[in-house]
């Protein structure tokens, strides 16, 4: 889940440490039959679905709760289609003119309290960080008028921490996928970012929870771009799996072992530094393009084929890895475990960033020397086999857990250019601070498991595979293995899946 | 031959000068000098010729036989003629030169004038006088006597005027061989009429020569092409798709009105009790130092300011901020800025940037229809980019981009065509070739044109309500 979180009230966490004894993991309390057939929800929706457009919100009155970048990005799109948007703060933020009530007020915005606006709102859109849900729904559900809507952008609340909702209001979630600095720059250039939605069932009285997050994402321009139509429970479980494997705790660690690899070999540490920092976005581009077997195929034949061995090898040492973190994200271990860190004022958490501060490949500045698009590729075979034994990893866990295929992917090798470009932007710090508090924690509990597990991989490491790539004149390779390479890559169900989907894609971006 | 003109100022009758000419003309190069009416681009061909008192600079190099063509040197010969036959003091009637006469003066060669009298078929008219011809005869006699002096150097002013088509055809060839052996230089006045063997062009703005370019520079050559090309063909805006949007509008109502206007950032007030009202028809300039608000009035009216909600704004039958969608503004709306430019970075084809306007988007996310396709290239046609459809937009130079995102603003005829400091970063050439195409959409009276500027050199012919605005920005009490 990628979203800033940049003021979240420290008081705030101590509100809710009453309610987590009460909290129930909705999750478990579904039966096995349920449980799949909600992890197996997904499915693209055609353009053509959304000819109503915003009809279903034109007239009634949106209140957005909180206004960081999601919040102030996904309002000013709902307004410029023509909703009525309003921004309600905690009086405290209004009273102190924060961030949030400048963003909203500088925007013509009208702001008020919660007991100025929840009771007006026909439809209600939570926008603050996750760990504040459980505080915040449980202040306004009171305030709010009979029949009227409560949308997330995340299901956490809602399955993890089982926060039950008033029978008479409808719930759904509208998750657009991309920071809300894009949400809102897509939107204005005529576009949209490709958005989750999805119906809480428990709680659409009425039967309108659809046809609202439908134009909702219409509202955002989200349609344009592509509308999956998912559950809150494959959204959470899909989305806290890929984020703390692949996409996170995957280049944190392999952004750590690269670079301190190269030093250990006496590469300079400008040099490693700025390969680490741009390489994950070079090379996922070109994931981004055309899955990863267009990325392997941006390597030299004997690199590719060293590239798919580290990758095999790779995965066999994380599979058992990979396969915890789906457990503990199924049977609510992980969320437990994060709720307790809450709890404590986030002690784990905020050490953990202190410790990812104070890496080496932090704190070395990226040297000013060129380096060209393809050499990222080949000083880089083992950051391109760290990225496909993740993806692939990350997928084939997640669907052998019952995600269905199209989840599975959205969240592991969609979003993984996305967060190499944080990276690419101010090293880890950055993703960290982008991402949200539940990505962040799980990346370092994989970060923390995965890096004794890689110690032996990484003792044979040198720097044919990263830093200095192969110094072979000879271009040769065997053709039965590069035939059977080849075919094993382009035969990974997450290429056939991905083949489908960047089509669908493609189909709406067409002309670009 | 060579001539080599360094800083030379010229002074012609009346008063004309010719400023800062320097001009290079090399053995083996033909050139066309092209310009606006009055540009002194026939005055700088004649110096080649003599004309002109030199009164400042150096030139260097000589040419042995020159011959010129030109109205000037037709209506001298005119001139010459009616004088005779102003004889009647001696009481007998003056036939003046005969055609065969004017053709064997100069020393011209006879073979080369009778190929020639063919070629013109101009064998019936040999014994007429000369000042009986029509004003086509006698201009087909001076270029016949010209080429048949065999000159080193050729200067033909405008030889192609009133010419019709078989006889065009038959000159252009003709001279197209003859140029292996002569330098030729013409004034024309259409880029359509360019021969293939011209190695340079010469463009001449308020009498001097602005821009000289070669054949070989390929994107100078282009870019100069361009430019004759918007100044001199006769250009039409293409149509649009289906209908403008123009139709949609009550015509008794103002296109927009700004109402008291207040917009303040934090605690800076950056426009404070502004009216504006725009009807249709009223092309408007818009001036005002750095800071005083131009682009937050311009984004009040687009729908792009974020604080148009908290304002009384009525534009195109909406008062905004009743449920209307930012696309139902910008529908009625063409617009170009810088800030586009920089926005529109897309590697997406030339045809589909002058599509998008269609959609107001940037970037294109719909299939384009066959109309809209067809429009697109007629643009490109006129911008004189034809051929190019599938190049990709960012691969353009910036002055092209600039030109494609106007063509972009104009495609669908929107009721409202913004330009917002169009010339902005443009080199000269560019800026001319911009305001070109502005003043062919202005003149074609499909929108209200609203252009802000503040370079006082770029005035557009055709606008004449000016808004100045002053800064007055001021922090909030």
């Amino acid at each position: 889940m990628l979203r800033s979180l940049a003021n979240v009230p420290v008081e705030l966490s101590k509100l809710f440490k009453w309610k987590m004894t009460m909290s129930n993991n909705y999750f478990n309390t579904l039966a096995l039959r349920d449980q799949l057939e909600q992890l197996g929800k997904c499915r693209f929706m055609h353009l053509n679905e959304f000819t109503e457009g915003v009809d279903a919100l034109k007239g009634k009155k949106i209140v957005v709760i909180g206004c960081g970048a999601q919040g102030l990005n996904q309002g000013l799109n709902l307004r410029d289609s023509g909703l009525d948007v309003s921004y309600t703060l905690r009086q405290a933020a209004i009273d102190e003119k924060r961030q949030s009530w400048k963003n909203a007020s500088e925007n013509g915005f009208t702001v008020g309290t919660y007991k100025e606006l929840i009771p007006t709102a026909d439809v209600v859109l939570n926008l603050t960080p996750d760990k504040q849900h459980t505080a915040v729904v449980t202040e306004i559900m009171p305030l709010m008028k009979k029949d009227a809507c409560l949308s997330y952008s995340h299901g956490f609340n809602v399955v993890e921490e089982g926060m039950q909702i008033r029978q008479d209001l409808t719930v759904i979630m509208v998750a657009p996928k991309c920071p809300g600095s894009e949400v809102r720059a897509e939107y204005v250039r005529g576009f949209g970012v490709p958005t989750l939605i999805a119906v809480h069932e428990d709680n659409d009285p009425q039967g309108q929870g659809l046809a609202l997050a439908k134009a909702y994402a219409v509202g955002t321009g989200g349609h344009k771009a592509g509308v999956l139509m998912s559950s809150f429970i494959a959204e959470v479980k899909s989305d806290l799996m890929g984020e703390q494997t692949i996409l996170c705790g995957m280049l944190q660690t392999g952004s750590i072992l690269c670079f301190d690899k190269m030093v250990e070999k006496g590469i300079d540490a400008g040099y490693a530094s700025k390969l680490v920092q741009y390489g994950w976005e070079v090379v996922t581009e070109a994931l981004k393009y055309g899955g990863v077997t267009n990325m392997l195929d941006r390597l030299s034949n004997p690199d590719k084929i060293a590239a798919f061995d580290l990758a095999e090898e790779l995965k066999d040492i994380m599979r058992p890895l990979y396969n915890k973190h789906q457990d503990d994200i199924m049977d609510g271990t992980f969320s437990s475990g994060m709720m307790a860190d809450w709890a404590e004022d986030d002690a784990k958490l905020l050490g953990w960033r202190a410790e990812t501060a104070e890496t080496a490949f932090e704190k070395t500045p990226a040297g000013d020397m060129e380096i060209s698009e393809q050499e990222f590729f080949d000083h880089g075979i083992l950051m391109v086999a760290m990225v496909k034994a993740g993806v692939e990893l990350a997928f084939e866990t997640m669907t052998a857990a019952g995600i269905i295929a199209d989840s599975a992917y959205y969240e592991s090798l969609h979003e993984t250019p996305l967060i190499a470009n944080t990276i690419a932007r101010k090293k880890l710090y950055e993703m960290n601070a982008t991402i949200s508090d539940t990505a962040e924690y799980g990346c370092y509990l994989y970060n923390h498991a995965c890096l004794p597990l890689l110690q032996d991989f990484m003792k044979k490491i040198d720097t044919d595979v990263i830093g200095k790539g192969t110094v072979n004149d000879d271009n040769g390779v065997d053709n039965a293995r590069l035939i059977e390479v080849n075919a094993a890559l382009r035969a990974h169900p997450v290429e056939q899946i991905g083949g489908i989907l960047r089509g669908h894609m493609s189909d709406m971006k067409a002309i670009i | 031959m060579q001539i080599h003109l360094q800083q030379c100022q010229f002074e012609f009758e009346q008063g004309f000068q010719l400023q800062d000419i320097n001009w290079q003309i090399k053995s083996g190069q033909h050139w066309v000098i092209t310009g606006a009416n009055g540009s002194g681009k026939s005055a700088l061909v004649a110096t080649l010729a003599g004309y002109g008192e030199k009164i400042a600079g150096t030139s260097e190099g000589s040419v042995e036989a020159v011959a010129l063509v030109s109205f000037e040197a037709q209506a001298a010969l005119i001139e010459r003629e009616r004088k005779k036959d102003d004889a009647d003091i001696l009481d007998v009637i003056s036939v003046g030169t005969a055609v065969h006469e004017i053709l064997a003066e100069g020393g011209t060669n006879a073979n080369i004038v009778k190929d020639l009298v063919e070629k013109f078929a101009l064998n019936y008219l040999l014994d007429r006088p000369f000042r009986a011809l029509s004003t086509g005869e006698t201009r087909k006699i001076l270029l016949i006597q010209a080429l048949a002096s065999e000159p080193q150097l050729l200067l033909l002013d405008e030889p192609f005027d009133g010419l019709d088509a078989d006889t065009l055809a038959m000159l252009q060839q003709y001279l197209a061989k003859l140029s292996n052996t002569v330098n030729i230089v013409m004034v024309l006045n259409r880029s359509d009429e360019i021969p293939d063997f011209i190695t340079h062009l010469g463009y001449m703005r308020n009498a001097t020569l602005a821009h000289s370019v070669a054949r070989a520079d390929e994107s100078g050559y282009r870019e100069l092409f361009q430019l004759l090309h918007l100044k001199t063909s006769d250009l039409r805006i293409p149509p649009t798709a289906d209908s403008s949007t123009q139709a949609l509008l009550n015509p008794d109502q103002p296109l927009v009105v700004l109402s008291d206007i207040c917009v303040k950032y934090d605690q800076l007030k950056v426009l404070q009790n502004f009216n504006w009202r725009i009807d249709t028809g009223q092309h408007w300039q818009l001036c005002g130092p750095n800071g005083s608000g131009k682009t937050a009035i311009l984004s009040l009216i687009t729908g792009d300011h974020p604080q148009c909600y908290s304002n009384d704004i009525f534009v195109f039958g909406f008062q905004r901020g009743n449920g209307e969608s930012i696309w139902q503004i910008k529908q009625f709306i063409g617009y170009v800025s810088t800030a586009l430019q920089w926005e529109y970075r897309v590697g997406t084809s030339l045809r589909n940037v002058i599509v998008s306007g269609f959609y107001d988007s940037i970037g294109l996310y719909s299939k384009a229809t066959d109309k809209q396709r067809q429009i697109a290239d007629q643009w490109l046609a006129l911008l004189g980019m034809q051929g190019r459809a599938d190049q990709s937009f960012n691969k353009l130079s910036f002055g092209d981009q600039r030109l494609l995102l106007i063509a972009r603003a104009m495609v669908k005829h929107p009721p409202l065509l913004i330009l917002d400091e169009p010339c902005l970063g443009l080199d000269d050439i560019n800026r001319q070739l911009v305001l070109a195409l502005i003043e062919k959409i202005c003149a074609a009276g499909l929108s209200t044109v609203l252009y802000v500027n503040h370079h006082s050199e770029d005035t557009i012919a055709g606008i004449e309500n000016y808004k100045n605005i002053e800064k007055h920005s001021s922090n909030v009490d």
